[in-house]
């Protein structure tokens, strides 16, 4: 019997993940090269029609790996069944996409084997009979060629953009699908999957924000950022910070304005206690209209800025605030 | 709370062997591989059957791209580039060759033309240039001959075995505030080296930590370091002409003070300008950012600047202790180059042809290490013979003891010189002890509270935004940028030290020598003199002068996250 690759293709929230093309032809690449055959697989609960949408394309077998406990995703349900299923068939070469999930559940799985994976790879090679994988080393000014010196079965995962995955051949007929019902005992999974996250990106865009109310060291404390919150919110604005009230943690990074920061342009910038370093300037010259409020008339911020109020913050903004109420309420 | 960063323990790194890695890519760096690519490219031409391979050779560069953190004034001295690229002026980006020079002692308000230019300080022949440029475009060389630059790379720590070098763990990146991974983290790669060749400039981390580890500085004097603060001036035509050079000593140091100013004439009226002040200066609220503004105050300076505008500023550290200061160069896997070693005259105040020359020495021995497959000391200590018996003992046997000279005062310094002068180098005695910088400053208590003699030179410079800038300002024009979510690379070992004895002792000159605003005390009432240091590392040039002159000794600078720092375009 031939050596056999096994390409495990990824799902998530129904639908497959488009990397999974890629991967699959690598392992056609992988296959027409080698002689090997190529089968694929579906991890989860449920997943036949995914295994028959695999089975459009050029493979020799599809298997769909069951499981109830395979819903929700969790890494330690994934390498049993993955074990289990793979103990069984004993592919040679597993190939899988170098997603998260994979990141998640591969090194486990390879571990549990008693075998390496070689991960994050952009190619291959065959070489006197041997595979090399190609990794990127020194953010990619390098390249490495890697091989296995343990037994099969070989786990490689493939960077997202290493093949195309439209060029996916398509079968002749759709491959035979066999449902493989994997048994995960009780305990194994020790994982509590949580709600599903994104990080936000960018939690506030201060460049949309049309009035921003920037605090800088004069605002002394942490507890006084409340101060300029409010007149923020007065306002109907957006907080924002120089570089030492981000850099102190009094608030997050994604509100800093200047040249390491966030570079705006709102119709009215309010700077409280902010000196004018260049380094903040740049990132705030462009607003239409500059308000700036501090007690060292000296400051530099005062030559940019269209209203220069020489004073103490502290006895300035709270009856600000007030009087900005007050006109909102009256209007 | 401060966390400083480390490499990261009990963690899994990719390992790489190499044949030879140089951990830094400036003018002595790049002048090794290329000296040693041309020596391989000669072998292989005649040895078709025991060919070497320049595959694994690799310079480590820690800035993003190559060149971007080399600053200097400058003048370059051809003489070693001739012996690397005979005929590179028609090719290498020089500005011009000097053709008029001056000398001048300035008083406050005037100044004395020296009646004839001291002949160290004679400089026809050299070439105006942009150390940034020329670097540059020697990396283009290296990498044309198919030697890899690893930009963006830094080496964070030597790996030994033994009483041997072995290799280079490079930056890990990726790790935040609290030394933690991220979610990109990469970690640091393990390179195998056969011989690691250090080339960091002055006061290398991996230089450090080498010298420390042997103790390799124990029969040498301690190195003296100066600061050197540049600006890049564009100013109206006519005012230094391409080519000339201008060197004043006096006003604004006083005779406690060592150092001076150049003024470069360079192309399309840009004028490179700066002020070199020596770390053993007695008054800790002396602040070299600040001496560079006085200097420009000075009518004649002024008059040079008017109406011009300020476009880079920079600042850098340079190695002042001379021959005697010089550590060994080789042992078992490792060399040391350029301001890493100390190669530097500085009475002439020129180091770029040393550091080249001293690469090109280096690159011959590792090339025969290479064919003989031997990286013992015993091999690579044909460097340390080679140093010797060089052309580059000779110019710094003759100045050997020109500095330690200065150590106590200006009107000394000049004596001491003159006999120098006409004793080839030796004056009252062959070797002249030295002190390490930091040493000569005193406590504030010893000092006038007001400042005496030295009252101009203290505190921060405010800056008029036209001839003069805060140091907030001229930092901007540095152009550094760093990935702010990582470790502070100011390793200070013992922060009580700050907060409770520096404070009240020294002042916290920490604030007045860096001349990026990275050190800051700030308010916190918990502490008993109620200021606590604090960190902008962000803002860091990489110029080392925290870890030369803090006064008591407890900063290491290592480098942060590869692919950051100043971006000196032009300088």
């Amino acid at each position: 019997m031939p050596d056999t690759i096994l390409v495990t293709v990824e799902q998530r929230e129904g639908k497959l993940n488009r990397v999974s093309w890629e991967t699959l032809t690598a392992g056609q690449a992988l296959a027409a090269e080698t002689g090997w055959t190529l089968e694929a697989a579906v991890v989860g609960s449920g997943v036949a029609n995914f295994a028959n949408e695999v089975a459009a394309k050029k493979v020799s077998k599809v298997y769909a790996v069951e499981s109830p406990k395979l819903e929700p995703y969790t890494p330690d349900a994934f390498s049993a069944a993955l074990k289990q299923f793979i103990e069984s068939k004993q592919p040679k070469l597993v190939l899988l996409p170098h997603t998260y999930q994979v990141r998640d559940f591969v090194p486990k799985l390879a571990t549990a084997m008693g075998r390496t994976a070689i991960t994050d790879c952009i190619g291959y090679k065959k070489e006197g009979g041997k595979l090399l994988f190609t990794r990127q080393m020194f953010q990619g000014k390098l390249a490495a060629d890697v091989s296995f010196t343990c037994d099969a079965p070989w786990f490689v995962t493939f960077q997202n953009g290493a093949f195309r995955g439209d060029k996916a051949e398509a079968g002749a007929s759709a491959a035979p699908v066999e449902t493989v019902n994997v048994q995960i005992a009780d305990g194994v999974i020790r994982n509590k999957p949580q709600e599903v996250f994104k990080e936000a990106k960018q939690a506030v865009d201060l460049t949309q924000a049309e009035i921003i109310v920037s605090v800088g060291r004069g605002i002394k404390e942490q507890k006084n950022i409340e101060l300029a919150k409010q007149l923020a919110e007065a306002l109907g604005g957006e907080l924002a910070a120089s570089r030492p009230i981000c850099d102190s943690g009094w608030l997050p990074m994604d509100r800093q304005i200047g040249s390491s920061g966030q570079t705006v342009a709102p119709k009215l910038y309010l700077a409280l206690g902010i000196s004018g370093a260049i380094q903040h300037i740049v990132g705030m010259k462009g607003s239409r209209t500059i308000i700036a409020i501090n007690k060292d008339s000296e400051a530099p911020i005062f030559e940019i800025a269209d209203y220069a109020v020489v004073g103490n913050l502290f006895d300035i903004v709270p009856p600000l605030i007030e009087e900005v109420k007050k006109a909102k309420a009256g209007s | 709370m401060l966390v400083f960063r480390k490499p990261l323990e009990n963690i899994e790194r990719p390992q790489m062997p190499a044949d030879v890695v140089i951990v830094g890519g400036g003018p002595a760096g790049m002048a090794c591989a290329l000296r040693l690519s041309q020596l391989i490219d000669e072998h292989n031409s005649k040895n078709r059957d025991s060919r070497l391979s320049k595959e694994n050779i690799y310079v480590l560069e820690k800035s993003r791209e190559v060149g971007q953190h080399c600053l200097s004034g400058a003048l370059l001295d051809p003489r070693s580039m001739r012996e690397l690229l005979p005929g590179f002026e028609k090719e290498a980006p020089l500005d011009a060759e000097v053709n008029k020079e001056a000398v001048y002692f300035l008083t406050e308000k005037g100044k004395f033309k020296f009646p004839i230019t001291p002949p160290p300080l004679r400089d026809h022949g050299n070439y105006v240039i942009s150390l940034n440029r020329f670097v540059k475009w020697l990396g283009s060389k290296v990498e044309e001959t198919g030697i890899t630059i690893f930009t963006g790379f830094a080496g964070s720590e030597l790996l030994f075995d033994g009483a041997r070098v072995i290799g280079v763990r490079t930056d890990d990146k990726g790790v935040d505030k609290q030394n933690q991974p991220k979610s990109n983290f990469e970690p640091g790669y393990d390179l195998h080296a056969k011989v690691v060749i250090l080339a960091e400039g002055t006061r290398g981390s991996l230089t450090k930590q080498l010298i420390a580890k042997f103790d390799l500085a124990k029969d040498s004097n301690p190195q003296t370091y100066g600061q050197g603060i540049k600006e890049l001036w564009e100013v109206p035509s006519g005012r230094v002409a391409p080519g000339e050079v201008i060197y004043t000593m006096g006003w604004p140091l006083t005779t406690k003070e060592y150092g001076g100013a150049w003024i470069y004439g360079g192309n399309d009226n840009i004028v490179s300008l700066g002020f070199v002040t020596g770390l053993d200066y007695p008054d800790p609220r002396l602040d070299p950012q600040r001496v560079l503004q006085d200097f420009k105050q000075h009518p004649f300076v002024a008059s040079l600047l008017e109406g011009g505008k300020m476009i880079r500023y920079g600042a850098k550290s340079l190695p002042y202790g001379g021959w005697w200061a010089i550590p060994p160069v080789a042992g078992d896997g490792w060399m040391i180059l350029g301001d890493s070693a100390g190669f530097l005259n500085s009475q002439r105040l020129k180091g770029i042809h040393l550091a080249i020359k001293s690469g090109m020495l280096a690159a011959e021995t590792a090339f025969e290490a290479l064919k003989k497959h031997d990286f013992s000391a015993a091999t690579l200590s044909g460097f340390q013979k080679k140093v010797e018996s060089s052309w580059i003992k000779d110019e710094l046997w003759k100045v050997r003891n020109f500095h330690q000279g200065f150590e106590h005062g200006f009107f000394a310094g000049l004596f001491h010189a003159g006999i120098q002068q006409f004793t080839g180098g030796r004056g009252l005695r062959n070797r002249y002890a030295g002190t390490a910088g930091h040493q000569h400053m005193k406590k504030l208590a010893e000092l006038p509270a007001d400042g005496g003699n030295e009252a101009h030179l203290l505190g921060p410079a405010k800056g008029d935004g036209k001839l003069t800038f805060d140091k907030l300002t001229d930092l901007y024009h540095s152009g550094t940028k760093h990935e702010e979510d990582q470790p502070a690379h100011l390793v200070i070992h013992d922060t009580n030290i700050c907060n409770t004895r520096c404070v009240k002792e020294f002042g916290s000159p920490c604030q007045n020598f860096c001349p990026a605003n990275v050190y800051e005390m700030v308010d916190d009432a918990e502490q008993p003199n109620g200021k606590r240091i604090s960190l902008n590392p962000s803002n860091c040039v990489h110029c080392k002068t925290c870890d030369i002159a803090d006064p008591y000794q407890i900063i290491t600078w290592v480098p942060p996250e590869g692919g950051g720092g100043p971006n000196y375009d032009g300088m």
